[in-house]
């Protein structure tokens, strides 16, 4: 059997936000919601070879295959002409990885990590590549794994990759079941059972959510998404990540960002229904 | 209105064999009328400046035309000591001596109390024999830890807090150097807390070790390094490879055996020993360096021998005659500076601008081969009285002062052309192998860098691993900026440019530089 193999976007060397300890990221191509505030549509659809992005690129660093897009990335200047020319939410600045390649590329930076993190995307998409991969980082390092995961993919999504697992942060969107689908397309059911799955075998590093205007920013919101998880496990670590207009898509980009003063309100109604550990971003 | 010059420190005279000559009476009787009327300089630093005057003014010990003529051209350069030096550049007294026996000679029993000890190490500072500063004052947690449980706890914390203030406020300088480490302590945590409040420009350095310095003890250290860019974080398992256990980390960053001292600190500008080999780098290792070793060494002994031979600084010494400091460990810094500019003068071309330090894999392997060769020209030219180190003058790196206008402290990539952070710490880590009296790396964060020091633990971790000696840990938005190799702050700054006086002489020093190097305040800080 063929390897599979991986569609990333791209990777991070370093960084802080990511799990424990300095860390590695790979964000994966492709995505199973759409997110009303979407900072990164281009990582939501595999590129069709449409061609369209071909022409724009003023660098001339974009050809057509037969079925496919080449990529100069020595030429490439990152203006992303490209994926805002893309009518399909893709980039043609992807890279198809083996499992041995990906892991080829992260042992270089291995000293410098505590361990790697899959993001997106939506990693969950490619589980079977990354159980392989989680499989090569264990067996020849002792960096550990993180996947951070909508959980939309449910339990047996994951179970390949579970002994290669060390850790899932779950981004919950929204805790309202008809706002969550309003929110991200897609139903809470199965992002409930994956946190509940991770929570289980002792693996859930925490849970992070956005907070949104009219969707996760009110105090009954907090109570609600707070109750919820403390009644999973009230050791479980929430980190309030603060929502930011640039850079976001839409009318999204119109809504505000929560204040200092509001997040803190937030921090402190989550500790009061009873979870120890609650901390936001800057 | 334009800016009054501040005179010099001290005053080089043309001929080095002369000294002072009956010509430069009058411009001499000028200097020393400048610093009397300086309005920015206080009592002390104008009685210290007149003291350099003087020494400047006597003849060098003798030394060939060869290494005359670098002095000269500044190829060659000994920093500030003056002409004859009167005492070693640093010593490394064993502290711990003082705190068990006393000392006659200070009139101070052995120390009984938290109290007693801290007083006996503030009196002993006072007479530091050398440098008029005391510029290593103790493994600080491995002095005090047997006496931490000797007042309470909240009193332990009040002593060693006005003990830190004191010693800020009766050594104000950035060159003033505390060990901490490799084990934590009640001690060690209890100074990074009080070091932290206070906001003092003492240096600090943590020998770090995986092995034996507790995480929290070393996450601890690295809030405060984000907080107020220290301690530095030395490579303990790579030093002690060395050094053996004791050795001691004293003024910038400068490694010495404790009980033993420096002699001399005489400096290699390597930009205009390269720009000597003309465009052949092949010619430079393998005949400028070994030809300007042989006078460079010659610098050194000559320097050692007058202190020990003409001055006579061991006898009649409480120090020696009291066991705090030891003949035998005594050595001297050959300290190179500018690798970043002699590398570029050989790589950069105009078909090649960007072929430079930190960026270019060809630079980047001539780095190596020219500190790699240094070390070689030392281990060729022995200086018998650099005993401390095995009979070699021992290598050092040197972080610069204020005239250096076109040179890049140490082995530094320059500030403000750093590459990527692993790139950056994998360029100047080959250069720290043989250059184990002193030298460091300087990696800046920005503020999410404090949400989570363990992830600069990690960057720590995999920079030893790859053979960095020392880093200095900072933030970018940091009140405190690692000018060269000690600290300043920002608001000194903008104080000596307005010309008011400053109680740090370590501050003067540093405005300078900064004016000069404006870029040391424009690193690039690590996104994360
Ligand atoms: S970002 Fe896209 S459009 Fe811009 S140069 Fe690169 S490939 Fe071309
Ligand atoms: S990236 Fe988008 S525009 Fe370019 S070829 Fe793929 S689908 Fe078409």
């Amino acid at each position: 059997m063929n390897d599979p193999l991986g569609l990333v976007n791209h990777i991070l060397n370093k960084s802080f936000v990511d799990g424990p300890g300095n860390r590695a990221v790979i964000f994966m191509q492709g995505c199973n919601f759409r997110c009303l505030y979407c900072h990164n549509p281009y990582t939501i659809q595999y590129c069709n070879a449409c061609g369209l992005c071909v022409e724009t690129c003023p660098q001339h660093a974009l050809t057509l295959g037969k079925d496919k897009i080449f990529w100069n990335e020595d030429i490439c200047l990152e203006c992303d002409e490209c994926i805002r020319t893309c009518p399909s939410s893709s980039s043609p600045r992807t890279h198809s990885y083996t499992p041995e390649a990906l892991w080829e590329q992260i042992s270089h930076i291995g000293p410098f990590i505590t361990g790697v993190s899959v993001s997106g995307g939506e990693p969950s998409l490619q589980v079977a590549f990354l159980a392989q991969f989680f499989q090569l980082v264990k067996e020849n390092s002792t960096l550990t794994t993180l996947i951070e995961t909508n959980g939309f993919a449910g339990p047996q999504a994951y179970t390949a990759m579970l002994p290669w697992l060390d850790m899932a942060m779950l981004d919950l969107k929204c805790s309202h079941p008809r706002k969550h689908e309003k929110l991200t397309g897609q139903p809470l059911d199965s992002v409930l059972e994956s946190m509940r799955f991770f929570a289980a075998q002792g693996k859930l590093q925490q849970v992070q959510q956005v907070i949104v205007p009219g969707f996760t920013d009110s105090v009954e919101d907090m109570q609600r998404t707070a109750k919820l998880l403390a009644g999973v496990d009230p050791e479980i670590r929430l980190r309030l990540l603060r929502f930011r207009p640039h850079g976001a898509n839409g009318p999204s980009a119109e809504w505000q960002s929560p204040t200092d003063e509001h997040m803190d309100t937030l921090v402190e109604t989550a500790r009061g229904c009873g979870l120890k550990e609650v901390e936001r971003s800057l | 209105m334009e800016k009054r010059r501040l005179p010099e420190p001290f005053m080089e005279f043309e001929d080095l064999r002369q000294g002072l000559t009956a010509e430069m009476v009058t411009p001499f009787k000028q200097h020393v009328s400048d610093l009397l009327h300086a309005h920015d300089l206080i009592y002390e630093q104008k009685r210290d400046a007149l003291a350099a005057a003087a020494v400047g003014s006597l003849p060098y010990p003798p030394i060939s035309a060869a290494a005359r003529e670098l002095l000269q051209s500044g190829v060659l350069c000994v920093l500030g000591e003056g002409a004859a030096p009167y005492h070693p550049r640093y010593v490394a007294p064993d502290y711990a001596r003082i705190l068990h026996e006393g000392s006659p000679f200070l009139e101070l029993k052995p120390a009984q109390t938290l109290f007693d000890a801290t007083t006996s190490l503030l009196t002993a500072y006072k007479y530091f024999p050398a440098g008029g500063l005391p510029v290593f004052i103790g493994r600080l947690d491995e002095l005090l830890e047997p006496y931490i449980d000797t007042v309470s706890p909240e009193t332990a914390r009040q002593v060693l807090k006005s003990f830190w203030l004191l010693v800020d406020r009766l050594n104000p300088s950035g060159f003033v150097h505390a060990d901490l480490g490799p084990a934590a302590s009640k001690t060690g945590a209890l100074l990074l807390d009080v070091d932290r409040e206070l906001g003092t420009i003492t240096n600090l350095t943590l020998r770090y070790d995986p092995q034996h310095t507790p995480q929290e003890f070393a996450l601890q250290a690295i809030s405060n390094a984000l907080g107020v860019t220290k301690p530095y974080f030395l490579n303990h398992p790579a030093m002690a490879a060395d050094w053996g256990e004791d050795y001691v980390i004293a003024s910038c960053y400068n490694a010495l055996p404790l009980k033993g001292g420096i002699y001399t600190l005489v400096r290699l500008n390597l930009k205009r020993a390269a720009e000597m080999a003309d465009d052949d780098p092949e010619r430079f290792l393998d005949e400028t360096l070994p030809e300007i070793g042989k006078n460079w060494t010659e610098v050194i002994a000559s320097r050692a021998r007058y202190i020990i031979e003409d001055v006579r600084w061991f006898e009649d010494n409480f120090w020696i005659e009291e066991g705090l400091l030891d003949k035998h460990k005594f050595s001297a810094y050959a300290g190179v500076f500018g690798l970043a500019e002699a590398v570029n003068h050989f790589t950069r071309t105009d078909a090649h601008p960007e072929a430079s330090y930190g960026h270019d894999k060809a630079a980047n392997r001539l780095a190596e081969r020219i500190t790699t060769r240094i070390h070689e020209v030392l281990e060729d030219n022995p200086v018998a009285s650099c005993e401390g180190t095995d009979g070699k003058a021992c290598y050092h790196a040197q972080v610069g002062i204020t005239s250096d206008l076109d040179t890049t402290p140490a082995t530094r990539v320059p500030s403000g052309e750093e590459p990527e952070l692993y790139e950056h710490i994998l360029t100047e880590a080959p250069t720290h192998k043989w250059i184990n009296g002193g030298i460091s790396t300087i990696l800046e964060f920005d503020q999410t860098a404090a949400q989570n020091p363990a992830a600069v633990l990690d960057i720590i971790q995999g920079a030893f691993k790859a053979g960095i000696r020392n880093l200095s840990i900072g933030s970018a938005n940091s009140e405190f900026v690692r000018v060269t190799g000690y600290l300043i702050r920002r608001a000194d700054l903008e104080a000596h440019k307005a010309e008011k006086a400053l109680r740090y002489s370590s501050a003067a020093l540093g405005s300078g530089v900064m004016e000069n190097h404006p870029n040391h305040l424009h690193r690039i800080p690590r996104k994360v």
